[in-house]
């Protein structure tokens, strides 16, 4: 994968243990429920630690453990962070 | 709208779900507020005089994750805001999650309050090597910032020191030009218009502009006429901006927000993670989630259902009530009073002190106690929000997201108190659902008890029937109400704050504010439960009810008839109606004993539990519920008679 073109991926599909930063919440999202993400700091650029996916994802974001339901993880976009493999 | 600038003497708490808000109450007030590990608790404004100067009062508010207000939480806080005579905020953040902390000050800070910032937690921050330079935050923001551990008391003392140098906060960021001018004129309309005594009209014009639904019924109200105007105002400033107005105010906030935290933070690198945080994760690991959960049901059920519901039981009712407390009360009543209607309704078979006491305190007391105890335990390790995460999947099945395994599991405490927090829950539909499942099938503790004692006292099979019984009766019913009631599920998403160890001072003070709510909603009714089983005793009108529900009773359920005493009990409250057949077990065989128990297992909880539910639902919905759940629980009951005489004999 060359630096200059990231690949955006799906949350859900990120294996456990990889860092990410996130690129967008997709439309398909109940508004509220965006809110309430961006409340919790899921802005793009932030960096996320996937922790697990099942049976739920389990991100870190800026020391906030979160779980989503893969209905939501899938919708929102990611890309590999620079720094990590 | 009581506001008033000059009698200005409230202090706001304001902050974030789980940041803890409601510790730093108690430590400021004494008093209790029911304080829980996961968002949604303080599910009212709560108010008590402060320590440090008796004339402050200080407000404890729910928890907000965001402002403009979208929850109901959040439109209660906003509530306060806007209709309380502050004297200044107290916004408490999470030390260890300074961005969205600030990104809550730049909303507050245009309220034009005198606030204060309190950094809570500090200690998990420094452990996760999250430094903040403090002095300079406070600079920045031209508040007081202090650093405050409030389960262990920590800083408490500079934080009330701190609220008499309360000022106001400097602005966090001027908005795209753009939409500045939209909050100008916005400002300046309602300057003129809707004037609040103590809130600076700017803040109120972000809010309003940022789709506050609680801000836009004020402004309604004391803008009269002139709404339309205020109205028209945000409609062009929502067509004037590049995309959804809301959340280009919001986006700008945040980023305010990391530039300022981005600026004050050292971050340590870490090597690995910390053990709360690696336990975190085995509690909701695919493969250890489920026995960990098993563990953990196997020692409450040891605690509760061993050691509160046999072991302190048989000490109180055996050894203290029946021994001694009993037999020196009816002496003591024989002595004074004399035989006659006043000595039976105090000491008699359906006496205020030998039933309607010795139930609520003998049986009951001892059960509920060590509930409250081993939930506040799990409540303050963190494992409850956990939970959510395990039991997703399952609830799925019944139209609900795992959040609803925390209403259900309060409800095996007390349900009256379960009804009330399912507004952690984020749509009607699943608190309809939720609430119906409480009322129909979740046992509070005291009942859990009684059912446990009678059962376990029969065979270990019979307390399997009937737990199988009451899970399949839960999942059957919680599918088919999800199917009837119109509306679509909503994924979970949900903050899992840090395992912690639990302080067992503040599990204590969290226990007793608990059993002090539920004895003063249990003891009366105990008394009137009582009180009413003796009128109808002596009226002669319970040996009419006991004969008129023969045919049912007897006929449909298969149990002696004087089992309806128990049921015209249960009315009041299901466990005095177990209570009520547990008196009698000894009459009955294994199978009417698991009938007997599942019947009114299935009744309305209590009365208490009906009132809440008018209270949330109203009262259409409540009466709807209990006609269907009244004769589903006698057609349940007398379906499982028909069973189980035919298999299990």
């Amino acid at each position: 994968m060359s630096p200059t073109h990231e690949v955006r991926l799906p949350l859900a599909f990120i294996p456990p243990g990889t860092e990410v930063r996130l690129a967008a919440l997709g439309d398909e999202i109940d508004p509220l429920q965006r809110e309430q993400l961006t409340a919790y700091g899921l802005a793009s650029g932030r960096p996320i630690r996937v922790l697990q996916q099942r049976p739920m994802t389990v991100i870190l974001a800026d020391e906030v453990e979160l779980a989503l339901e893969h209905a939501v993880a899938r919708h929102i976009w990611v890309e590999k962070s620079p720094l990590a493999g | 709208v009581t506001t008033s600038a000059s009698a200005a003497n409230a202090i706001l708490l304001v902050g974030h779900p789980n940041v803890g808000k409601s510790v730093l109450f108690h430590r400021l007030t004494g008093a209790y507020v029911n304080v829980s590990n996961y968002p949604g608790t303080t599910v009212e404004v709560t108010r008590a005089s402060a320590r440090f100067d008796r004339e402050a009062m200080l407000l404890d508010t729910p928890g907000v994750l965001a402002l403009p207000s979208r929850s109901d939480d959040e439109r209660a806080t906003m509530r306060a805001l806007l209709n309380e005579s502050s004297r200044c905020l107290v916004q408490v953040g999470d030390a260890k999650n300074l961005r969205r902390t600030l990104t809550l000050t730049a909303l507050l800070a245009e309220l034009g309050l005198p606030m204060i910032l309190a950094l809570n937690m500090h200690d998990e921050a420094a452990a996760r090597g999250v430094m903040v330079d403090i002095p300079a935050l406070s600079e920045e923001l031209g508040i007081p910032v202090l650093a405050t551990v409030a389960t262990g008391g920590e800083g408490i003392g500079e934080l009330t020191h701190g609220l008499g140098h309360a000022g106001r906060a400097e602005a966090l960021l001027r908005y795209d030009p753009e939409i500045e001018a939209g909050i100008e004129c916005m400002a300046d309309a309602i300057t003129r218009f809707a004037p609040h005594p103590l809130l600076a009209a700017r803040g109120l014009a972000i809010l309003y502009l940022g789709g506050d639904s609680v801000v836009a019924d004020w402004l309604a109200e004391h803008a009269g006429k002139q709404f339309a105007q205020l109205e028209a105002l945000r409609q062009a400033a929502s067509e004037r901006a590049e995309g959804d107005l809301p959340a280009l105010l919001a986006r700008e906030r945040t980023e305010a927000a990391d530039t300022l935290a981005t600026s004050v933070i050292q971050r340590a690198v870490r090597s690995s993670p910390l053990l709360s945080q690696r336990l975190g994760q085995y509690v909701v690991h695919p493969l250890w989630g489920v026995p960990i959960l098993l563990g953990v049901l196997y020692a409450v059920y040891q605690f509760v259902g061993v050691f509160g519901a046999s072991v302190l039981v048989g000490l109180m009712e055996k050894d203290l009530f029946e021994g001694i407390l009993n037999p020196a009360f009816t002496d003591l009543v024989s002595a004074t009073i004399g035989p006659g209607w006043l000595q039976e309704l105090l000491v008699g078979q359906y006496g205020l002190w030998t039933m309607g006491m010795t139930y609520a305190l003998a049986l009951i007391l001892p059960i509920v106690t060590t509930f409250f105890f081993a939930f506040g335990v799990l409540e303050d390790s963190g494992y409850l929000p956990r939970l959510t995460v395990i039991a997703n999947r399952l609830f799925s099945l019944i139209g609900l997201n795992g959040r609803a395994v925390l209403p259900m599991v309060l409800g095996l405490g007390c349900v009256t108190m379960a009804t009330l927090t399912t507004r952690i829950l984020h749509s009607r539909r699943e608190r309809l659902i939720t609430i119906f499942l409480l009322a129909l099938a979740i046992p509070c503790s005291a009942q859990l008890g009684v059912v446990l004692g009678m059962l376990g006292g029969i065979s270990f099979t019979a307390v399997v029937v009937w737990a199988l019984a009451m899970v399949g009766i839960l999942l059957l019913s919680g599918f088919l109400a999800a199917k009837l009631i119109p509306g679509r599920r909503i994924p979970l998403v949900t903050e899992l704050p840090p395992m912690r160890l639990p302080i067992i001072a503040n599990v204590l003070k969290k226990t007793g504010g608990r059993l002090k709510w539920y004895l003063i909603e249990v003891i009366p009714l105990f008394l009137l439960g009582t009180f009413i089983m003796f009128a109808l005793d002596k009226s002669g009108a319970l040996p009419a009810i006991i004969e008129g529900g023969e045919p049912l009773v007897s006929g449909w359920l298969g149990l002696p008839k004087e089992a309806s005493a128990a049921f015209v009990m249960g009315f009041l409250r299901r466990d005095f109606g177990a209570t009520g057949l547990f008196s009698m077990a000894h009459a009955l065989s294994p199978i009417q004993a698991v009938v007997g128990m599942i019947t009114i297992t299935l009744f309305i909880p209590c009365f208490a539990s009906l009132m809440m539910m008018v209270k949330e639902q109203g009262s259409k919905v409540a009466l709807g519920m209990v006609a269907v759940i009244m004769p589903f629980a006698f057609f349940i009951g007398g379906l499982f008679n028909l069973v189980l005489r035919a298999v299990w004999s």
